[in-house]
Formats: C-alpha cells, structure tokens, sequence
C-alpha cells in the first residue's frame, strides 16, 4: 500500500462510454513517481506511434503527483498529457488549483481518457460515483459559464476542469482550464478533449489523505512553511506574483518585443507589474497550501476592456504586451481574461499574434489576407477582436487558430522567417539571446518549446550559493553567468531531472527552483512522511533521469532528432539588435554537444545510447527502436 | 460572564490556501480531509474567500438542540462535544445558524471549532485571528467584516452543501 494517494485509476473508453476502476501500480509509482512520470509511462505504451494526435487513438491522461494533496508547500498542482496537436511530440501541461487535491480526495490518482464519444459528454465524479453525463448543454459554453452550471448541478464545493470554445473548434493551442482562470495551457491539450467530446470533469470528494507518519507530520511541514515565509523571494512573490517580471526582464534585455526581434520595449514601464499592482490588483490569491501565493486577482474597471477575473501572469504581459508592440495594459489583462474564458495558452496566442504583426510590418501579409483587420504593432484593439476570432475558427482567426508554424506553412511569402517556435511550439517570454540556458532548454524540453521542462533560472538572480550545492565550486562562475554557454548543458540537464520530478509530485516549481529552497533532501522528507517512500536522493535523480529519457524515446519514436532541437535562426545567428545583451547570439550547437554528451545520448541523433538506456531500465521501452552504440 | 472567544476570518484578505482547513483534520484526526475539518474555506467570487467557524454563540442553539445533552459549555466558555454522548444525532448541526458544526463520517459524533488556535498560528497571511465581539468591533468599527458574510450569508452557511 502507498500511504497518501487516492489509490485508484480511472480508465474511460469515451467510444463505448465504459468506465473502469483499476489499483495503482504500486512497481510503476516506484519507478516512475506519479504526476508526469506516471503519465509519461502508461501514455508511452497506449499511445500508437503513427497517429494523428486528433484521432480517437490519441489517449489523454490526468494524474496528479505523489505530493499533491499533501500539505507541502504549493502541493496543489495535477497534470495533463497526450500527443500533442501543435508539436505532434509528446504534450504535457500542468497547472495548480483544487482539482488536482479533490481528484485524490475522491480516491483516485489519476485518470485515461481513450477512443471519443460521438455526443458531447463530460465525466462526473463524486467519490465512488463515476458516471458519464450529457454535455449538451455546456457544450457552445464558455469556461465560466461551464463553471456556473456545473456547480449548480453537482454542488458548489464541486472542482472543474473544463475546455471552452477554443477546445471545442480544435485550436490548436487551446488550454485544459481549471478551477475558472487556471489552465494547463502549453500543448493544445484543449483540443484533444475537443476532438474527443469531452467538455469537462467534475471531481467531489469528500475523502481523507492517510498520511504515513502522522506522528512527525506536522512538525516536517511547519518546518517546511518557516523556511518557504523566511525566504526573501516570498514577500516578493506575494506582493507581484510573476508581474514585476517585465521589470525584471527589461532590465536584463530579456523581455520578447516585437515577436522576437528585440529583448527589451520601450513602453514595460506601462504594463509593468508595479503598474498592475498599483492599479488593478484585487488580491493576491492561493491554491492548495500555497504560501506563495502569486495568482493575481485583478480588474479593470470601466471601458471597453472592464471585467473582474483571475489575471494575468508575466507571461501574457510578454506575449500579449511586449511581443505585439502592445503597452496598452488594460488590453493585455482584458485579452488574459479572454483566453481564461475561450480556454487558450496566452503564450501560443500571443506568439502566433505577433508572427502576423511582424509579418504585416514586413508587407508579407496584407488587410486581404486579414479581413481586413489592421495588425500595425501595438493595436490592441484588433489583438483582442483576433481573440475571439481564433477561439471561434472566425476567419482570419481559422489560419491563426493553427499556430504560427503551421499558419506560416499555409502563408508562404517567406513569412516562415518570423516564426519563433521550436517544434512548432511558440516559445515563451524569454528572449534566449539574453539567458543561454533558456534557449537550450527551449530545444530539449520534451514538448517543444518550453522554459519550464527545465526551467533553468539559476543563473537569473546570483543563486551562487545554490549553484555550489547542487552541482559543486568547479563551476562557478560561469555556470552563473547568464551570457555565457558554458556548462548550461549541464545545468540544463540537471534542472530537467529535478523538474520532472517536482511534476511528478504535483508540487511547484515555486519553491523548488524559483526560488530554489527545496531540493531533493526536502522532497524525499516529504515522500517519506507523507507516502512512506524510503527514497534517497540518487534514487530520485534516477528517477527524474528515466523520465526525460522516456520522454525523448516517444518523440525519438515521432522521428524527432537532433535536427529538430533547434532555434529560429534569428536567435542563433542575428545579434540581439539593442539593449543590455545587444550582439548576442545563442550559441546552441556548443550547449548542445555538452548536453548530449551529459545525457549520454549521441551527439547526431540525440538518440539515447543503448548503454544509456540499460542503465535506466528502459530498454523493453526502446525494443524495436534504432539505438546507436556508444 | 468571559467575554465569548471565536476565530474569525478577513474574506479580503485570506487568499483561500486552506492550510487552515487541513491544520485542523491533521491535528484532530490525523488526516488531511476538509470534510473532516472544523473550519470550512468557502471562496466566493468575485474576490472572496472566507474561512467559517463556530462562532461560539452566546445563546449556543446546538446545545440545546441536543437530546444526548451531549454539548456544553466549559468554564471557558468553549462549546464542546462529550464523544461517550454524542449519538451523531444530528440536532446540532440542523440547529447551528452558521453551519459551523458537522458529523464526523467516520466516528458519527459531531465536530466543531473549539477555538485552539493551531490553525491561526500557521496562517500564512495572518488572514484569521482569535476574537471576541468587542475585540472585533474595535478592529473593524465600520463592520465590515460582518457585512461580507452577511451579504453572503445564504451560499456561506447552506446546509445542502456542507464544505
Ligand atoms: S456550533 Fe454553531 S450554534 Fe453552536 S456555538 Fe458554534 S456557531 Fe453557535
Ligand atoms: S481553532 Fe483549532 S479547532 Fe478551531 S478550526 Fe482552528 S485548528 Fe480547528
Ligand atoms: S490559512 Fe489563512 S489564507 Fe489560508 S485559507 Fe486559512 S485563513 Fe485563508
């Protein structure tokens, strides 16, 4: 038995509308954790090779972590995972919450969606009640106006997750939104509930968690919280969320402007955190046992832009602000709202916003090509019309609701040039010319362009120290050192370990690396406290290191290789055009042979060596693969 | 008489964590359950989140609803359960206005806030404290805290959807 977890896998086939209850696998948590690790093993071996990720054989998997549901700190968070439709590669997204807590409450751990149904349907549980139920009448409905109904229905303590019409019509970068303004946005995992007729699922449980050591319980978690308020980021977090990032980034030449042109705008000032703060801030908000608390409840209060929600974070600033020359702030709040509402990742929206702006200030793209719809930098008012019109396939909103890849593909002109993707996945708010590490981790993470696969933040803010213990005096300075390539494939690789493992526990990367005050001692405390694991801190790494592998091996399996874990050319050749990291490039290829070589996997292929594999377990995984030899 | 002693919550300022909630199932019962809590976290939007607690009455209803007389009042005047008493009848919790009293579903015997303090002490954002009336009016002469849960009173302390 594991101590601390739901217990129970659901398994629904959505064609025949059978529900099936099976044990978890305690031998599969023991290798693979829950959370992603979970998910990256059951979807490896259920998910075809050669589908496409909108098919009925595309397999969803919910799960939520080991931790989640434990009092751990910012222990909230649950995950979401298929092929994915906007890389078709490995898809993943996580988001925190209550969810993720009440899916455990009701006893279970985790939940698989295959096949799809043929009328809108969305899956009720409440406790040992699994039920399939007609979705008629949310289907057409927004994620609030979901959220209303449902909870009328099946009681207001009921936690939700659910697409809303950007799923539905298959956007490519739709959202699985949760809990009204959280989304597990990355991916386009919306549009594979979508393509399976799946609106929602509503969980309420009114269990309780076991935990496998209530004797020194409290006392861990107490010591846990201490160190978390004690930390000089959290009064910081609290106060700004992710808002005063643009500060931050600005500073450093770090903030994407103008698609990609540029690290640094000259109008941050305007959708500043400081500016958010001072003028829209409600609260500050929490999920499960969060102290850091940097959800932010906002509003606007009057004109065209008014609403009350759940917004923003400094992504969207960068995405919606920043990147479409837009500092227009009560545009960039009410446009996060918007994509809440729709269900949309404000990251891909506002990367495939700005390739058309930038591609209208080239000529390439006209008013015939647009409806009409003038896309000069900075007119907010025709980024919030095109909101719409992708969530609705309206138009010009259809060609965008593809991505800028695939929109560019079908645009031609040389408009593929603007295209800021990796593996057709827009990249997010960190202009990688001005952090080395961001642009490696945004070609290896698993499923396409991604900071927080790795997450690779400390060599942001001077976390000298933490370098020192997590990885040893020999590399400093220049592992801290921002613009410098060297030992980023090492630093990289490190932080993916861990990170998957943090996902795979349902907890955040708050705390864990921004700031970095718990590590892997602290996390196997809590797996001991809380699930009685004996794990030790090698097990752990190993763990973290089988997770990546896997997850490469799926893409591997796609045809992914070493030539698809590359960036734009404007990033790796063009000199960053002005501000503080100006003449600039990234330097992949040389953070790329030293993170192939860390990994163990071949310098060409950036295929796992055989050896490599062994080493793992996972060599019944790769059987039927092309694996070279060391 | 002692002035009355009861936890409240500031609904604008509580971020809705619920570490309060499972401080509380943790200490009692050794679980994290918030059904099994004496404190409820009930988030209203837009922008609330309130945390509920017996409030301790001064003319407490659920002890006279009990038939077991199985509630009293101590000469601290703390509202508790006698566990050898209580029948999970149920009384209290139909009479409580505030919905702050409920039947464990494991033990069936009633449980409710007896104002211990361990859950304030780990509020993160010092969201709740321990008050009286008078405590609370020199606090918040305007009553506003009051008002927010009065406006809301109805979705706060309706008994078809305990927690
Ligand atoms: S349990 Fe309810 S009725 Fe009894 S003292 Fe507390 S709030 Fe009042
Ligand atoms: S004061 Fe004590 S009994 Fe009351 S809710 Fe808090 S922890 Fe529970
Ligand atoms: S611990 Fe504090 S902030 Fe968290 S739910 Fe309780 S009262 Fe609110």
């Amino acid at each position: 038995m594991i101590h601390g977890v739901g217990g129970k896998v659901i398994w629904v086939d959505l064609t025949k509308g059978e529900i099936e209850k099976r044990p978890i696998e305690k031998k599969l948590v023991e290798k693979y954790l829950l959370g992603a690790g979970y998910l990256s093993k059951v979807l490896f071996d259920s998910i075809p090779t050669d589908i496409d990720p909108l098919s009925p054989e595309n397999v969803l998997g919910f799960a939520t972590g080991l931790l989640t549901a434990s009092m751990f700190p910012q222990s909230s968070r649950h995950v979401v995972a298929a092929l994915s439709p906007l890389t078709d590669v490995w898809g993943e997204s996580h988001a925190a919450g209550f969810w993720g807590p009440e899916l455990k409450l009701a006893g279970y751990d985790a939940i698989f969606f295959t096949g799809a149904s043929p009328d809108p349907v969305y899956l009720n549980i409440n406790d040992s009640t699994v039920e399939l139920l007609s979705a008629d009448d949310v289907w057409g409905r927004d994620v609030f106006e979901t959220d209303d109904i449902l909870r009328k229905r099946h009681g207001k303590r009921a936690r939700l997750i659910y697409i809303g019409q950007a799923g539905e019509n298959l956007v490519r970068f739709a959202a699985v939104m949760n809990d009204r303004d959280r989304a597990s946005a990355r991916s386009g995992l919306g549009a594979v509930m979508g393509s399976k007729k799946l609106k929602a699922i509503c969980v309420r449980g009114a269990g309780k968690i076991e935990v496998a050591d209530p004797k020194k319980y409290m006392d861990t978690m107490d010591e846990f919280y201490r160190r978390m308020l004690a930390n000089p980021f959290t009064p910081g977090r609290a106060k700004y969320g992710t808002t005063n990032l643009v500060e931050m980034m600005q500073h450093i030449g770090r903030l994407p402007s103008y698609n990609m042109r540029q690290g640094v705008f000259e109008g941050y000032e305007k959708i500043s955190g400081e500016t958010i703060t001072e003028k829209y801030l409600v609260k500050p908000r929490s999920d499960w046992c969060c102290l850091q608390r940097c959800a932010r409840y906002t509003s606007v209060k009057e004109g065209p832009y008014k609403y009350v929600g759940g917004s923003p974070e400094f992504e969207t600033q960068s995405s919606l602000g920043s990147r479409c020359g837009n500092d227009n702030l009560e545009s960039v709040l009410f446009g996060h709202h918007l994509a809440n509402q729709y269900g949309m990742d404000t990251i891909s929206l506002g990367g495939t916003i700005s390739w058309a702006m930038e591609a209208w200030d080239e000529g390439l793209l006209t008013a015939d090509d647009t409806d009409g719809i003038d896309l000069s930098w900075g007119n907010h008012e025709s980024i919030v019309k095109l909101i719409k019109m992708i969530a609705f396939r309206e138009g010009f909103g259809d060609v965008l609701a593809e991505g800028s890849a695939r929109a560019a593909e079908k645009i031609g002109r040389g408009t593929e040039k603007f295209v800021m993707t990796v593996k057709k996945q827009e990249i997010a708010g960190q202009e990688p010319r001005a952090q080395k590490s961001m642009g490696l981790a945004a070609v290896t993470a698993a499923r396409g362009a991604d900071h927080l696969y790795a997450f690779p933040v400390l060599d942001e803010a001077g976390f000298d120290d933490e370098i020192r213990e997590r990885f040893g005096e020999e590399y400093l300075p220049e592992m801290a050192e921002r613009l410098n390539p060297k030992y980023k494939g090492i630093m990289v690789k490190e932080c993916e370990d861990f990170m998957v493992v943090v996902e795979s526990l349902g907890l955040c990367k708050y705390g864990t690396q921004i700031p970095p005050e718990f590590y892997y001692e602290d996390v196997a405390l809590a797996l001991k406290v809380h699930n009685g694991f004996e794990f030790t801190r090698a097990d752990l790494q190993t763990i973290g290191e089988r997770i990546v592998n896997l997850n490469r091996l799926f893409n591997a399996r796609r045809g992914v290789t070493r030539a698809d874990d590359c960036l734009p050319d404007r990033l790796t050749k063009e000199g960053a055009p002005l501000g503080p990291s100006k003449g600039e490039v990234v330097e992949l290829d040389q953070m790329l042979d030293e993170y192939y070589l860390k990994r163990g996997w071949d310098n060409e292929t950036g295929i796992p060596y055989a050896s490599t594999l062994q080493r793992l377990g996972l060599v019944e995984e790769a059987s039927g693969m092309e694996i070279p030899d060391e | 008489m002692v002035d009355l002693k009861f936890v409240i919550g500031d609904p604008r300022v509580c971020t809705g964590c619920m570490i309060c909630v499972n401080v509380c199932s943790m200490r009692y019962l050794k679980v994290i359950s918030p059904e099994r809590s004496r404190v409820r976290a009930v988030r209203i939007e837009p922008g609330l989140d309130f945390t509920l607690f017996c409030r301790n009455c001064e003319d407490a209803p659920c002890i006279d609803a009990c038939p077991e007389e199985a509630l009293s009042r101590t000469s601290k005047g703390i509202v508790i359960v006698n566990n050898k008493k209580c029948t999970g009848s149920g009384s209290c919790v139909e009479a409580c206005p505030y919905n702050a009293i409920r039947i464990n579903p494991d033990t069936e015997k009633a449980i409710k806030c007896i104002q211990c303090d361990e859950c304030i002490k780990r509020c993160p954002v010092d969201a709740i404290w321990m008050t009286t009336m008078r405590e609370l009016e020199e606090r918040d002469p305007d009553g506003e805290i009051w008002a927010l849960h009065d406006e809301h009173s109805e979705e706060l302390y309706s008994k078809e959807d305990l927690q």
